[in-house]
């Protein structure tokens, strides 16, 4: 116990001593900060207005697809639900032309290679009867502007084909309101409005925390074994505590240290970050509840420990560092097929396939976290998912002591997968 | 220097042993890694008090040996006893090491560093910086204190390992090759601490393969070869044992007296003098009188037998 403690404790500070622990500390926040407010600002910048013709029979129909157009408000992923939809006048400038020649449109496509318009509509009468309506752009028409201009014709038409079939203005205006959907998500019987995009920025965070924290700590922690054998200090260690206390007094350090940078990450974005976050549109999306706040603290701290305790393992067979980075695909699988399980973790969080892949310790710290993120599972789920991770990593501590110990004999060439077995067995007496 | 209060004068909070009671005993003790027998079947006794040295080539099981008396390894036969009791994790306080191999945490500060190690020995962190300063006044190299591992010569790092391994005042110190590495006021320096804490009641196993140190600084001795012990018990009774086999000349003259196989076995010339080594059961003063007769002698000098002899004797028998 004493000794757990003297080694928890030199780990601790020898880590938060140094560099890699402020700069992470610092930057951290700020790369989270970017990544949510980057993606908006990057969507409107650069943004010019652009130039439209619509080439039409009659003044009339241009006037009233022009009108449309301004009706409807563009829509897209980011604005999605939120007040600030931009307007179309301040984007666009609509021109309405009646020469439907093809002389017309062979001068508005050199305008087009002569950058004097971005793009125009043709929607001539005979277009219209052989359904050859077309669009034709400098840029390809983003799904935006395609459905953007796609509504407004088609409302147009419709409607110019109601008032012939006599119906009045405000009868068929009627009949073409289109019908909203709404997403709503149902949390502990709690309706939240809810969008994907911002479920999945949480999930993101999560994703990027535990990479980022076990790519710098998790090898900082084979290091040290690494270390403690080829300095030989391992020795020295092992003449004063056991090979179990050695490790898990390490591994807790470290996790001491995961804890640490979890509560300044806490403390800087209340104090910094939230005030700017508040203010961005995405934010009042993500809606952190208590359930979700609580299991990321848990699921981060426990896979960043599992994968720590999976390093210091690689740590304690392997002779150098080169061989130990050349052992890290055992880790770096499960996160990256953890990750390539996101999209139908999100798409059917309860399906058989997901629940059971959330339930094995090393993909639960980002799988079921998204579960939980998207739909609140059992809570027995949970918990076990929880025991089990708790469980993995004091079977790997154990595991990982064993084969330290008896790497105190090693020299040389690094241990075969027989070879580590015999001393599995050996190092129980 | 001789105004530092020298640290060793042990303010001991272990309880007073009965001095019947043997430090470290082995019985049949042994080791092996797959098919290599590292120690086979060895056992031996350390009194407490005093430096026994554990000697053998390279090879021979010392380090082997040493691992499982600090709980290491574990012996895969055999029995272990230390102060009258089975070895067990307690012990592991009153024991202090310093392992063949050094090593130390490159980036920790020295003093740091020699604080974690007391603390690992039940130290409290005031006592262990305490105790850490005084030591390093002792040594010269106080200044040092603040530095990284990193920025130490090897010399120096291993007075700081040093420091480490008897921090915590223990009982028995076990030092594997302490010399190996330090310029000679240094080695004089460590020799000096380790003699007094011999003379104040501690029991100290020095290991290595260098003669010279134990004959200077052991009472008592175990050979150990093959993993076994070949010859084990009091310095002095281990040379009474062996005779006065060697005589040393310093002559100037004819040397035929050397080639009288009669009364030389073996004789090897070190320029300013010969060491002859008696024929069995030849009789020194008729050598004596031999060399008078042939050439003009300066010094003709009985010798005892050194260690290294010894030890190249036994090792030779027992490798035959």
């Amino acid at each position: 116990m004493r000794n757990t403690w003297v080694i928890l404790k030199r780990e601790y500070l020898e880590r938060v001593r140094t560099r890699t622990f402020l700069v992470l500390t610092l930057l951290a926040p700020a790369f989270m900060t970017a990544l949510m407010i980057l993606p908006a600002k990057l969507a409107t910048m650069g943004e010019q207005r652009e130039h439209i013709v619509i080439v039409a029979s009659s003044q009339q129909l241009g006037d009233n697809i022009r009108r449309q157009l301004w009706a409807e408000p563009l829509i897209s992923e980011e604005n999605e639900d939120n007040g600030a939809k931009p307007k179309p006048e301040d984007h666009y400038t609509i021109d309405v032309d009646t020469t439907a020649t093809e002389a017309e449109r062979t001068a508005l496509r050199d305008k087009i290679a002569a950058r004097e318009i971005d793009g125009f509509l043709w929607l001539t009468d005979e277009a219209i009867a052989t359904h050859a309506v077309s669009w034709d752009g400098r840029e390809m028409a983003g799904s935006r502007e395609e459905s953007w201009i796609g509504d407004a014709v088609n409302r147009v038409l419709q409607q110019q084909e109601l008032t012939r079939k006599g119906l009045t203005a405000a009868q068929s205006d009627e009949l073409l309101k289109p019908v909203k959907i709404e997403t709503f998500r149902i949390d502990n019987g709690r309706e939240t409005k809810s969008s994907g995009s911002g479920r999945f920025l949480e999930i993101i965070v999560m994703v990027m925390l535990i990479y980022v924290a076990v790519l710098l700590y998790g090898i900082s922690v084979m290091r040290s074994v690494l270390e403690e054998k080829t300095s030989r200090i391992i020795e020295v260690l092992l003449s004063s505590a056991s090979s179990t206390e050695l490790m898990t007094g390490k591994l807790l350090g470290v996790g001491a240290v995961g804890l640490t940078q979890i509560v300044a990450w806490t403390v800087m974005a209340g104090v910094i970050a939230l005030p700017s976050l508040a203010s961005q549109p995405n934010f009042s999306e993500l809606q952190l509840s208590p359930l979700v706040m609580v299991s990321f603290a848990l699921y981060f701290l426990l896979g960043y420990l599992l994968f720590s305790t999976m390093y210091a393992a690689i740590g304690a067979i392997a002779t150098t560092e080169q061989e130990g980075q050349q052992l890290q695909f055992i880790i770096v699988i499960p996160l990256v097929l953890s990750v390539f399980m996101l999209s139908p973790v999100i798409r059917t969080p309860d399906s058989a396939a997901v629940v059971w892949m959330s339930m094995i310790p090393f993909f639960s710290p980002i799988v079921m976290y998204a579960r939980i993120v998207v739909q609140t599972p059992p809570l027995w789920q949970i918990g076990l998912s929880l025991a089990l991770m708790v469980a993995t990593i004091a079977g790997l501590v154990v595991l990982c002591a064993r084969i330290y110990r008896i790497g105190v004999l090693i020299y040389g060439k690094r241990p075969n997968l027989p070879e580590i077995m015999k001393w599995l067995k050996y190092a129980k007496a | 220097m001789s105004s530092v209060q020298s640290p060793v004068a042990p303010p001991s909070n272990s309880a007073p042993h009965s001095v019947a009671e043997d430090t470290v005993q082995l019985t049949g003790v042994r080791k092996c890694y797959d098919e290599f027998v590292a120690v086979a079947d060895l056992t031996l006794t350390i009194h407490p008090g005093g430096i026994y040295g554990l000697l053998g080539p390279n090879g021979a099981g010392k380090t082997s040996t040493i691992r499982m008396l600090m709980g290491i390894t574990i012996p895969d036969a055999g029995q272990i006893t230390v102060f009258g009791e089975p070895l067990g994790r307690a012990h592991m306080d009153q024991f202090g090491y310093l392992p063949e191999e050094r090593g130390l945490y490159k980036k920790m500060k020295v003093l740091d560093h020699l604080v974690f190690l007391g603390q690992l020995k039940g130290l409290s962190s005031t006592e262990a910086t305490k105790r850490a300063n005084s030591w390093c006044e002792r040594f010269e190299f106080s200044s040092w204190v603040g530095k990284k591992i990193e920025e130490l010569s090897k010399g120096m790092q291993q007075k700081v390992q040093f420091i480490g391994a008897i921090l915590h005042d223990p009982r028995l110190i076990i030092m594997d090759e302490p010399f190996t590495g330090l310029d000679p006021a240094n080695a004089v320096a460590l020799k000096d601490v380790l003699l007094e804490m011999a003379k104040s009641g501690k029991t100290i196993l020095l290991s290595t393969h260098r003669m010279d140190q134990v004959e200077r600084l052991c009472q008592s001795i175990c050979l150990i070869n093959h993993g076994r012990a070949v010859l084990e018990g009091d310095l002095n009774q281990i040379k009474a044992g062996y005779g006065r086999q060697n005589i040393q000349i310093k002559y100037d003259g004819d040397a035929r007296f050397l080639q009288e196989k009669r009364l030389v076995q073996s004789f090897n010339d070190y320029g300013n003098y010969v060491e002859v080594r008696l024929a069995p059961g030849a009789d020194s003063q008729e050598l004596l009188r031999l060399a008078s007769s042939h050439a003009r002698l300066d010094r003709f000098e009985v010798m005892e037998p050194s260690l290294e002899e010894i030890f190249i004797d036994v090792v030779g028998k027992s490798n035959a």
